[in-house]
């Protein structure tokens, strides 16, 4: 054994944690590069990290993005809105045109209806009074669609806003909960503009028109559709008033099934 | 003849006045708590056990209000009668009861009113007994809009009251 020989046995004894090191880290940096370098292998690792990453960014995105974004579109909006419009424009006017021609349609089909209906007693009547007063029929039946229609009535007591007595063409509302809401709504402009002489006369509600005639214990709601005009609007009013005045009595405010009689029986007919 | 009766409930913010309204009227609750602003109106048709009598109730379930002088006199004209909630877990809910409760009683004599401890759910029996020097002089119902228990009954209870009352 010479001097060389006994060196490396020195060597291999002294270095030979370093050695079982140096390979354990030879082999991880192996693993490392194939980690890296092979997709596959990189993605199984990182793809769970990345999809929980994403899923609480969109979580998160409203709260933290949302009011920049909304500002943003807020001034945007604001400074192009003659690009807005433009964009919405046939948007919109289509939505009319659709609407309008929906509602022609009705109006010419109501139209046909009254004209065929030629031997009808309206039709003989309303052929007598375009005679008499130089109108065309088909203005008088164009005047007819659009005249005010009474829908409902509500006798309801003024403060616990409870039905007294209704009467209406068709069902479609419950009742006692729009006669409370219109009390509470009365009641509310009242402490509003703090006086109990003034009172809610008027409720317009999208297509309807609610007319509220008040009196001492109760008050009247009737809900109209088509133009409520001033005139129309005053003989209603002188209606309520004679109705009030000389068909009901206190003791029918107790017994609304004779109340219902005499409310139906007096607003049938409609001769507003 | 058809018979309706106002119903009011009064009591102070988020006690779950309009959760007992949901739960007697529509058998549903959420635990989202959305305020009432001014008044809302609901009714429910009820046959009552005792006197068998068909009763319309129309129940005005009133924005709360910690201070019962500022509620809107108002949405309480005609009432024909009253539900008091509080939470029986905010004592300043129930503090001042004893003297809202002589509030209403001077302002609306003769009229019935029933007081409802509610959220029962979230409070032991022992402290109800804690709290018997309020709870027991005071307390009509105990109540969870949330489980349902007693809400039916107390507004029976008080429709059965308010017939009496009107027969009288």
């Amino acid at each position: 054994m010479n001097q060389e020989d006994k060196l490396k046995i020195l060597k291999d004894i002294l270095l030979k944690d370093e050695h079982e090191y140096a390979s354990s880290i030879e082999v991880k940096l192996k693993k490392l590069e194939d980690l890296i370098n092979k997709q596959n292998n990189l993605s199984k690792h990182i793809d769970p990290i990345l999809e929980d990453k994403l899923e609480a960014f969109i979580k998160e995105m409203p709260k933290t993005l949302g009011p920049t974004i909304t500002q943003t579109l807020q001034e945007e909006i604001k400074n192009s809105q003659d690009a807005v419009v433009e964009a919405l424009y046939p948007i919109m006017g289509k939505m009319i045109k659709k609407y309008v021609q929906k509602e022609i349609q009705i109006l010419s089909e109501n139209i046909n209806k009254s004209l065929n209906n030629t031997f009808s007693w309206a039709s003989i009547k309303r052929k007598f009074r375009s005679k008499k007063s130089g109108v065309s029929q088909g203005d008088m039946i164009i005047h007819d669609q659009f005249k005010s229609k009474i829908e409902q009535i509500m006798v309801i007591e003024s403060g616990s806003g409870l039905i007294v007595s209704e009467y209406s063409k068709t069902e479609g509302i419950d009742q006692d909960t729009v006669a409370g809401m219109l009390t509470a709504i009365k009641s509310f402009a009242q402490d509003a503009f703090t006086t109990q002489i003034q009172n809610l006369e008027y409720i317009e509600y999208e297509n309807y028109h609610i007319h509220l005639q008040n009196f001492s214990n109760y008050y009247i709601a009737v809900v109209i559709s088509g133009a409520f005009t001033a005139t129309f609007r005053s003989k209603l009013e002188d209606k309520l008033l004679d109705f009030a005045q000389n068909i009901i009595n206190k003791t029918d405010l107790e017994n609304s099934d004779i109340f219902n009689t005499k409310l139906k029986d007096y607003f049938d007919n409609e001769n507003i | 003849m058809k018979i309706s009766k106002k119903i009011v409930l009064i009591g102070h913010f988020g006690v779950g006045k309009s959760s007992l309204i949901r739960r007697f009227v529509e058998n549903t609750f959420t635990e989202d708590y959305k305020v009432t602003i001014g008044v809302h109106i609901l009714k429910k048709e009820v046959t009552l056990p005792k006197s068998n009598d068909d009763i319309t109730l129309v129940i005005w379930d009133l924005e709360g209000n910690d201070d019962i002088t500022n509620t809107r006199p108002s949405y309480l004209i005609g009432t024909n009668g009253f539900l008091y909630v509080f939470d029986m877990t905010r004592p300043a809910t129930y503090q001042s009861l004893e003297n809202d409760l002589d509030y209403i009683k001077d302002r609306y004599p003769n009229i019935p009113l029933k007081v409802i401890g509610n959220k029962k759910d979230l409070v032991t029996n022992d402290f109800i007994k804690q709290n018997k020097d309020v709870f027991g002089r005071f307390v009509d119902f105990y109540t969870s809009a949330k489980s349902g228990t007693n809400v039916d009954d107390v507004f029976t209870n008080l429709a059965e009251a308010v017939i009496k009352e009107a027969k009288k």
